[in-house]
């Protein structure tokens, strides 16, 4: 359905509705939050990023948008379907609000870096000063959301292993992306890193987010491998 | 503001390095058994020397953001909507907290492990000793450890003073020493492996956190009803 997102966008709202039922579904049948493993977090993600392409839609009309939106989620979901799901039941010390907080809300904010990057990527082809305000509206939520689940899992961490922080490589490139996105908002303020410089930042912050989130959990050794 | 955006720059360039660094040396593996202070002392300049740059960086930002929170307080005290200006320094204040946090923590953390099987008892660092009761143990159909629960008692000079009980995702405090279920076992015999642990950073951490979602969610709203007034 996303597919066809590239040609018209209504697509892209059929697929969500589609997705989100599937979510659902998938909640229902295992009776937990489905966003353990590739498969579930793959098409969360995809959802989210196509959810918040809404309201930008609203105020960001230019077709490429949601062919970007179309594109980043087809590609999401079809690497999601490849996964094979997790079924098995939760481990206990999964089975607590602060890890369905800590999941939830850093792939919304996954979702809306997406945003960011793609807008930076509208930005760079048709030059439009007021692409800078909304790339920046996604970026600052997406932060908001990321360090709020980075709270909610240090509380997680304290309360299952005694420590908030643990240096492994994952939570190293999560602080990596939190700092990335620091930069971002800290850059925003400096006349001479707007326009190019900031769009840059966000695409290649959508880089570092993807690598953190697969790319670590897939190749290297950490608490947080699938 | 300058300082902040190149600090923040050598920051990220440094932990992407020592991230490289991390997945291909065996001495990280062990590096929370002890402070990580005095971990990093133990180790050679060759996988730590990151891990130096970026703690004084840390202190370069954390002084640089001090100073700006509080330039900033100074020249717009007199703005109408302060809230919008103290929002950010509320945040920055959640920052410095969390980075106090890592201090005292890489200064004054402990950690042991024991393992213990029902009816064994361990001395505690204040000499009393616990007695690890009951571990329970549910697996469902298929072998898959689904929940667990572990009766303990504390004991001083052979009598028992309270008992307690362990569970996912709640450990029992003694002390200022958090007791955890780290590992379980249901053959040959039930036993688990309780890790001991101070975390001295622990409640800095969480005021940190909680400025830090204050000033988030602040900031966010009031952002949000500029947007919404000005339309």
């Amino acid at each position: 359905m996303y597919f066809f997102g590239l040609w018209k966008r209504v697509f892209l709202y059929a697929g969500l509705v589609l997705q989100s039922v599937y979510i659902l579904s998938r909640g229902l049948t295992l009776g937990r939050l489905p966003l353990v493993g590739p498969h579930d977090t793959l098409i969360f993600l995809s959802a989210s990023v196509v959810a918040f392409f809404i309201p930008f839609s609203a105020f960001i009309k230019a077709d490429v948008f949601s062919r970007g939106v179309a594109l980043v989620s087809v590609a999401f979901t079809a690497s999601g379907l490849v996964a094979s799901p997790n079924n098995a039941p939760l481990p206990a010390v999964l089975k607590t609000l602060w890890f369905e907080l800590h999941v939830v809300l850093a792939f919304l904010s996954y979702g809306l870096f997406g945003i960011g990057a793609i807008i930076g990527h509208i930005y760079f082809r048709e030059k439009d000063v007021s692409l800078e305000g909304m790339q920046y509206r996604a970026i600052l939520i997406g932060y908001c959301l990321f360090s709020l689940s980075m709270i909610f899992g240090g509380i997680w961490a304290y309360l299952a292993w005694g420590t908030y922080w643990l240096w492994t490589p994952k939570e190293l490139w999560t602080s990596i992306v939190w700092l990335f996105y620091g930069l971002y908002l800290h850059a925003r303020l400096v006349q001479r890193w707007n326009g190019p410089p900031l769009a840059l930042l966000s695409m290649a912050g959508f880089i570092v987010v993807i690598f953190t989130y697969l790319g670590v959990s897939l190749l290297m050794k950490s608490s947080h491998t699938f | 503001m300058k300082t902040a955006v190149w600090l923040l720059c050598l920051l990220t360039l440094f932990f992407f390095v020592g991230a490289i660094i991390m997945s291909h040396e065996e001495a990280f593996q062990n590096m929370h058994a002890v402070p990580l202070f005095k971990w990093m002392v133990s180790q050679t300049a060759s996988v730590t020397w990151w891990l130096w740059i970026s703690a004084m960086l840390l202190v370069l930002l954390s002084a640089n953001t001090l100073f700006c929170s509080v330039d900033s307080i100074v020249k717009k005290r007199k703005a109408i909507k302060w809230l919008l200006l103290i929002s950010p320094q509320i945040i920055h204040a959640g920052f410095l907290c969390m980075l106090l946090a890592h201090l005292f923590s890489s200064v004054g953390a402990f950690k042991s492990f024991e393992v213990a099987m029902e009816g064994r008892l361990f001395t505690l660092p204040d000499n009393s000793e616990l007695e690890v009761r009951q571990i329970n143990l549910s697996i469902d159909p298929y072998g898959h450890l689904v929940d667990w629960r572990v009766d303990v008692a504390y004991l001083v000079n052979g009598k028992m003073v309270g008992q307690d009980l362990l569970l996912p995702n709640k450990p029992i405090f003694r002390n200022g020493i958090g007791f955890y279920v780290r590992d379980l076992r249901a053959l040959p015999y039930r036993m688990i492996l309780v890790e001991l642990s101070r975390e001295p950073g622990a409640p800095w951490a969480l005021v940190g956190g909680i400025l830090f979602m204050v000033g988030t969610l602040t900031l966010l709203a009031l952002k949000m009803r500029r947007e919404t007034d000005e339309a």
